[in-house]
């Protein structure tokens, strides 16, 4: 047998493992959780669109006449009833400062012309925030699948996915005591990582990249029928395209740094703390270290660029200064020359292990 | 004579009491978890926060030392809620890195190697048993959370005099019992993940994830839906309003309250607790 066709039967042997342990609930749960918010978005938007459009619905020109300014019962007199209304009191603070001085009451609005929504904000009495928006917007809801897909899938879903799969790879087997039929059988140590590494890899990557376009189609579909082609047919396939295509090299990546460090080290939570943080701060290194990252690379990959979290604290956003995106090919090249590095670490490391299993 | 032959009898000595039954099995896990080398690189490094902090007490309480800036420079050295506010936000994140360093190997041991029935067959109930690996925890996380924070309170009031004291009281209680109600809430989180994953490795990755995937999961809520109220579901937002309650600062109106986070802590920490009664027996089911 030559080495490549070892490697895919210990490929295929571990797949079924990989695929459908009790562990890969986890996993599974983690790609899809993303498609079920999308989801629920659209079914939350219709019954909404029912509930209040009815008799609490309320002309769209009326709501366009109320600007800052106006006081809160003008606005009701002019607009009529509306769909929530909330009042708060401010409670007097120990270290109030007398010369800032804090609005008492505030009464917030909400009302809906059969597509908007209108958030009305008033301060002792006077409006001095109006923030109308369309419940199915496209544009929004595609910004928002780029935050989604950059902070929560790149970030922590296929991350903690990859944690979870690559690690088990070996340490798992190790804790289960069963590594050593592996090191009986007549095959090279190299073959046997590389045989774990591609089952590893092929699960994360079917099941992130699918997950990432099961929630992309999520995020699409119950839009406008019209806005829905117009996108295909333009940019729409070349997104898709670059969101799964992220994902599953977000796998290449994270996938040979923890088959790596279940190798090396005997607790692997401790470079997944250290990746963790490294990726954390990693907007607010200099552009040379950001390079030393998986998320620069990736964030290069993603079609649409994020804005900055608006609840960030001004003192960090002075701090944050994320480096410009890598081009394409680099960011694909140096994925995966720093995937042959790690893998090639992890193949010396697999050469000299001994099984103690006593010390696990 | 053979064992088997003899005649046996109720113990009739001195019997140790609760506390001292208690104590025994923290003195020996303590010795094993600060043994780990990175427990203790970590708890060094999570002295740097609160030492920065006691220079900024200090320069706060010096005026002399900053005279001729202007009065932004004056509010920015205030030693106020805000402040003990950022203080434990830091140190918070300190804490979840060592329960999740620290806190697996507590029970996950126990069960991995059928433990539990050599415990409960001893004058043990699961209550001090969990109380017992608790207080392990509890300890060591207190280590970067309370002791530092009432050093720090104990210093500014010290240096302040006893008017600032009298004035300001409720922060070092916000302090302790903010800090309490976190450590507890890691504490078990830990412990829950500890039994439920038997391998340290994999429950150290859940420990983490735990609080990351809720806190990301909430953001997605919010960002998808356009609301704020899944913020009750990100631990660390739910402990930080219910800090800012205590601490006496404001919360934006349109997110969770102090009620709501408190009653998810609450509801969190029940949940955890269950689940850890039901996964600690002294007999195991093979399937």
């Amino acid at each position: 047998m030559t080495p490549l066709s070892q490697i895919w039967v210990i490929a295929k042997m571990e797949l079924g493992r990989v695929f459908f342990s009790r562990r890969s609930f986890w996993v599974y749960l983690l790609a899809l959780f993303p498609t079920v918010i999308f989801l629920g978005h659209a079914i939350d938007a219709q019954l909404k669109v029912k509930r209040w459009g009815g008799e609490r619905g309320v002309k769209a020109e009326l709501l366009d006449q109320a600007q800052s300014g106006m006081t809160d019962e003008q606005v009701l007199a002019l607009v009529g009833k509306p769909v929530t209304d909330q009042t708060r009191k401010r409670r007097a603070r120990r270290d109030d400062d007398p010369a800032d001085k804090q609005p008492e009451v505030r009464r917030y609005m909400m009302y809906f012309d059969g597509k908007r929504r209108v958030d009305l904000r008033f301060e002792d009495g006077k409006l001095v925030s109006r923030n109308a928006r369309v419940l199915m917007n496209f544009e929004d809801d595609r910004r928002v699948y780029a935050g989604m897909f950059q902070y929560f899938y790149l970030r922590l879903g296929i991350f903690f996915g990859c944690l979870g799969i690559f690690i088990n790879l070996f340490r798992g087997e190790m804790l289960d005591r069963s590594l050593h039929f592996w090191f009986l059988a007549p095959v090279k140590r190299e073959v046997l990582l590389l045989g774990k590494y591609l089952a590893g890899l092929i699960a994360a990557a079917v099941i992130f990249g699918g997950g990432a376009m099961l929630s992309f189609l999520a995020m699409v579909l119950p839009h406008d029928s019209v806005e829905v082609q117009t996108f295909w047919q333009t940019i729409g396939t070349e997104h898709a395209f670059w969101y799964a295509a992220a994902a599953a090299l977000g796998c290449v990546g994270y996938g040979s740094v923890f088959l790596a460090s279940g190798l090396l080290l005997r607790n692997p939570i401790i470079p997944a703390i250290v990746i963790l943080v490294w990726e954390s701060i990693n907007g607010f290194l200099p552009d040379v270290m950001q390079k030393l990252s998986v998320l620069h690379y990736l964030q290069s990959l993603c079609p649409v660029p994020v804005p900055l979290p608006t609840e960030m604290p001004a003192v960090l956003k002075m701090l944050l200064a994320p480096a410009a995106p890598t081009a394409v090919w680099i960011s694909v090249a140096g994925l995966l020359t720093l995937t042959g590095l790690v893998l090639f670490a992890a193949m010396q490391a697999a050469r000299r292990l001994e099984i103690n299993y006593g010390a696990e | 004579m053979a064992v088997y032959r003899r005649g046996y009898q109720r113990y009739e000595g001195g019997l140790t009491s609760h506390l001292e039954r208690l104590m025994v099995m923290p003195r020996f896990s303590w010795a094993r978890m600060v043994e780990q080398k990175f427990v203790l690189i970590l708890l060094v490094v999570s002295m740097f926060w609160p030492l920065l902090c006691a220079t900024f007490v200090y320069l706060a309480n010096h005026s002399e030392l900053w005279q001729g800036f202007d009065t932004g420079f004056k509010k920015f050295l205030a030693i106020n809620g805000k402040f003990f506010s950022v203080f434990m936000k830091v140190q918070s994140g300190y804490a979840l890195i060592l329960a999740s360093v620290a806190g697996p190997g507590l029970i996950a041991p126990d069960l991995s190697n059928n433990a539990l029935p050599l415990y409960f067959s001893r004058p043990l109930t699961r209550g001090d048993y969990i109380l017992s690996r608790m207080i392990v925890l509890l300890g060591l996380l207190s280590l970067v959370t309370i002791v530092p924070g009432m050093l720090l309170f104990g210093m500014q009031a010290g240096i302040a005099g006893g008017d600032w004291f009298w004035n300001n009281w409720y922060l070092g209680a916000a302090i302790f019992f903010g800090f309490a109600l976190y450590i507890v809430t890691v504490s078990l989180v830990a412990m829950t993940c500890s039994a439920y994953v038997k391998w340290r490795v994999v429950a150290g990755a859940l420990v983490l994830a735990f609080f990351f995937l809720l806190a990301g999961a909430s953001e997605m809520v919010n960002s998808v839906f356009r609301v704020e109220w899944a913020s009750v579901f990100n631990v660390g937002y739910a402990m930080n309003t219910v800090w800012a309650g205590m601490l006496d600062l404001a919360i934006p109106d349109e997110k969770p309250g102090v009620l709501e986070c408190a009653v998810f802590i609450g509801a969190l920490g029940a949940g955890l607790l269950a689940l850890l009664a039901r996964k600690l027996r002294a007999v195991e089911v093979v399937k």
